[in-house]
């Protein structure tokens, strides 16, 4: 679950760089349409896991009572 | 019917067990009077109203919220008639009643634990941007929790919720919480925040809160923790107390996790975004190539000049050596032998004539 997670934020931060390479002095516009495919795929991948996770929530069993 | 016959011991004995069975445990309200401690550890005063009075005694750990005379309070306690035949009630439990009582006592409990530093802003720490693993301390059974996991699940998934179930009114809620901050505190794996949540209710309701060991408790967590108690217009103790304090517990939830629609609607919006990059880079190249072509012609048109005048110049200087303008200039040229008596021509600009060699010296 957590390592769904964090699978998350991975991608969101591969898919930042890829904007960001848009921006850079590596940007190239050979290259920039095989890195706007994969931004995009990403985009989506991101899109279709963000919606489908569900939490995991539990109550504890110990008991609080004095 | 033979009459009892006790010594005082007995009947000081029998007298409390009476009063134990009559009031197994009774909340007496009224206002205090003559509130003093004694030694650090005992807390004595009266409880009076218009037509009586009454003596109690407490421990002060047992003094969860700062009372003074005037005060109006409502005390759990049990009847007791002492070794020295004095009756009094021991007190458990004293809570303020009435909203003025309430004030008074938030005020100075406010007061003393704002002096100590509680409240003081750079103790506040930040809540993790995307925690993993958050614990809930609540009444599952209460709206605002519903509220709350409602919106948590609405924004985020993935996440570990570990909750909490504890009583958030009445005596020993605050006892409760503070048994789960605990838990928390004291698990293998800590999580990231402790959420802290509890609809609306009346001030009494709320006063749990106020409760000085629970504020100090929450000082105390090692996790970060977040209150999101009542509505935006309640304060307590234990919010001031809190690292982040949420107006109420869907608002709680909100600054606990993003929105995932906004992550959706934020990605989604950068692929937009990327297309008009790529665009304006193909526009930034189409710019640069008509600017290199301009260049070019201009470089040739400028080239082209340099050579125009440079063919003028040098036309000029040939036509300066042509003979005829020597000549036209008053000059004249000679041909013939350099000897003495041979005939030679002169030519000028015009006319030409022939003449003789009269003498010939070398210079």
């Amino acid at each position: 679950m957590t390592k769904n997670n964090a699978t998350i934020q991975d991608k969101m931060e591969t898919l930042r760089k890829l904007v960001a390479w848009f921006d850079s002095e590596d940007f190239s516009l050979e290259a920039s349409v095989e890195k706007f495919k994969e931004a995009q795929a990403l985009a989506n991948q991101i899109e279709e896991e963000l919606t489908d996770l569900k939490n995991d929530i539990a109550v504890v069993k110990q008991s609080f009572e004095a | 019917m033979e009459k009892l016959r006790l010594s005082v011991s007995e009947f000081i004995a029998l007298t409390n067990q009476t009063l134990d069975a009559a009031y197994p445990g009774i909340e007496v309200e009224g206002e205090v009077a003559s509130f003093k401690v004694n030694q650090g550890k005992y807390v004595f005063f009266d409880l009076k109203d218009a037509e009586g009075t009454v003596g109690c005694f407490m421990t002060v750990w047992q003094l969860r919220v700062p009372i003074e005379d005037g005060m109006k309070v409502i005390v759990t306690a049990t009847p007791k008639l002492t070794q020295w035949g004095k009756f009094s009630l021991t007190v458990q439990a004293v809570r303020p009643s009435g909203e003025g009582a309430l004030k008074k006592s938030f005020e100075l409990l406010k007061t003393a634990l704002d002096k100590e530093g509680l409240f003081a802003s750079e103790r506040k720490r930040i809540l993790p941007a995307m925690p993993q693993h958050v614990a809930v301390i609540s009444s599952t059974q209460a709206a605002g929790y519903a509220d709350f996991i409602k919106i948590l699940n609405d924004r985020w998934g993935g996440l570990r919720v570990d909750v909490a179930h504890v009583q958030v009114q009445g005596q020993g809620a605050p006892e409760q919480i503070i048994a789960a901050l605990n838990y928390f505190n004291q698990q293998e794996t800590l999580p990231e925040v402790i959420a802290i949540i509890r609809g609306g209710g009346s001030a009494d309701d709320l006063s749990t809160f106020n409760d000085e060991p629970l504020v100090r408790a929450i000082a105390a967590s090692r996790i970060p923790v977040i209150t999101g108690i009542g509505h935006e217009v309640d304060e307590s103790l234990a919010d001031m107390a809190a690292d982040v304090r949420a107006a109420t517990p869907s608002n709680a939830a909100q600054l606990i996790v993003p929105d995932r629609h906004e992550r959706i609607r934020a990605a989604r919006l950068q692929i937009v975004g990327l297309a008009a990059r790529v665009e304006r880079h193909v526009e930034e190249v189409e710019g640069e190539l008509e600017r290199l072509l301009v260049s070019a012609i201009n470089q040739t048109e400028r080239r082209h000049a340099e050579l125009q005048q440079m063919v003028y110049n040098l036309r000029q200087t040939v036509a300066q050596l042509d003979p005829k303008v020597v000549l036209r200039r008053g000059y004249a040229l000679v041909r013939g032998e350099q000897t003495v008596g041979a005939t030679i021509e002169i030519e000028m600009s015009n006319a030409i004539m022939k003449a003789e060699v009269l003498t010939y010296d070398k210079k």
